[in-house]
């Protein structure tokens, strides 16, 4: 039995909203209720950076709240994917070029699925989360992977080591160091 | 003997029994609020996916706290189901409740404090009330052995019902639901103690939820005495209590919590007391 494949069956939810409008939250809370039930596909809104999975990010990041994003991105537990919700959060929507907001939350994390729309649907972001939880596997498969150097071992590196030092010994009392 | 198998049984299946509970008691949340509900199985897929994830711990002590409570809880279960010590038991309980509250202190997050403070207040006011159940019981059958209990042909029930309301009006503060969940708080303080746990730690603590079901099921199905079904029955009647007053419910603060249990629960479980010393029923 192969325990790996019900890793992707409960992908738990951070939501964050950078500064949005709150009509993308809105959407993001009618996933969570009785007609869309993502509960189904076993996410949970956990508020709690430490035990999510998937970060759900809304609103384009104004100045203020860019700090406490990469905070609460870096306190996510490895594998974690983000997912931008809206058009604000994929290149800064209406805001863009304003003095409190740049374009776009990839400026500052790594994004992995962008979710277009204003505000986006809930279809489209069930849409993008299952695609998240794709690249959720393929990057734990990446984590797994053990590494191995392709870098020849070096032979000499004209550095003084142990072995020429004890040489008079190990040569029949013949120095080649230090005389 | 064969009782002895199905003791042991019992105390090695417990957390996954608990796991069963919980994923039941989703899915019966999710039919009340007419969704569909996660499967039956989902808490076993979260516990899988817990160990895969990488772990990140505060400090050891915290880390290891964690784990010392999942491991006296099961403890408490273990000695439950195994008819020992009732005062034992309570304070095997209140152990593992008191180190969850050393880890929410040991940490310096504000909501861990915060749920801390809140766990410490949840103990306050069903503690009491745990206690006189336990002394009634010592008045009923001349013995704080819960294979007394067990034991007893006539429904224990019959002969101290108010302890059974007492019981019911606390369960909710012991599991953490809705209107007594102020420890666990989910929109307020983010899960309380638990906050800090990530990865394989936190399967300690969400596994300990799961024998805490098993721990206060266990104590409703002691009052079916020696009649299993009539504890079977119990339980279920209790399960369905539990999720309905968790769905139609808003969370009081801890205040009126607190003022709840000692003013309400609490007299009735001592009237229950006096009513068993004096073997009125």
């Amino acid at each position: 039995m192969k325990l790996n494949q019900y890793r992707k069956k409960s992908p738990w939810i951070l939501h964050y909203n950078a500064g949005g409008c709150n009509g993308c939250d809105i959407e993001i809370l009618a996933c969570l209720g009785p007609k869309y039930d993502i509960e189904r596909f076993g996410m949970i809104n956990s508020g709690n950076p430490k035990q999510a999975d998937v970060m759900l990010i809304t609103g384009p990041v104004t100045k203020r709240s860019r700090e406490r994003l990469v905070d609460v991105y870096s306190q996510m537990p490895e594998p974690k994917v983000v997912v931008a919700c809206g058009s604000c959060t994929c290149t800064g929507g209406v805001f863009r070029g304003m003095y409190n907001c740049e374009g776009g939350v990839d400026q500052y994390i790594p994004v992995d699925v962008y979710v277009p729309g204003c505000g986006c649907r809930p279809e489209q972001i069930i849409a993008g989360v299952v695609e998240a939880l794709k690249k959720l596997e393929e990057k734990t498969k990446e984590m797994e992977k053990s590494v191995r150097l392709d870098v020849a071992p070096v032979e000499s590196d004209e550095q003084t080591n142990r072995r020429d030092i004890a040489a008079p010994i190990n040569n029949g009392g013949k120095p080649t160091l230090f005389g | 003997m064969n009782n002895t198998v199905v003791q042991i049984l019992l105390i090695v299946l417990a957390p996954v029994l608990g796991g069963l509970i919980y994923g039941l008691e989703r899915k019966v949340k999710a039919r009340m609020q007419r969704r569909i509900g996660p499967p039956l199985l989902q808490p076993f897929y979260d516990f899988l996916k817990f160990a895969d994830k990488r772990k990140m711990i505060v400090h050891s002590t915290h880390a290891f706290l964690g784990i010392v409570h999942f491991i006296s809880l099961w403890f408490a279960v273990a000695v439950l189901i195994m008819g020992g010590d009732f005062i034992l038991i309570i304070f095997l309980h209140l152990l593992s409740t008191a180190v969850i509250i050393l880890a929410g202190f040991s940490t310096r997050s504000i909501f861990s404090h915060l749920g801390a403070n809140r766990s410490a207040i949840s103990i306050l006011a069903y503690e009491p009330v745990l206690v006189l159940i336990a002394i009634s019981a010592y008045m009923l059958t001349g013995s704080f052995d819960v294979s007394a209990l067990y034991a007893s042909e006539m429904p224990v029930l019959f002969k101290m019902p108010l302890a059974f309301i007492a019981l019911l009006l606390i369960l909710p503060v012991k599991l953490k639901k809705s209107p007594f969940d102020v420890g666990d708080a989910h929109q307020e303080v983010v899960g309380g103690v638990e906050l800090e746990y990530s990865g394989i730690f936190y399967e300690a603590v969400y596994t300990a939820k799961w024998l805490d079901y098993i721990f206060c099921y266990l104590l409703v199905f002691l009052f079916g005495g020696a009649n299993i079904w009539l504890g079977l029955l119990l339980v279920a009647l209790t399960f369905i209590y539990i999720n309905a007053l968790d769905n139609s419910t808003a969370r009081v603060n801890y205040k009126q919590m607190l003022r709840f249990c000692l003013w309400v629960a609490l007299p009735i479980a001592f009237v229950n007391l006096i009513l068993t010393m004096f073997n009125v029923l």
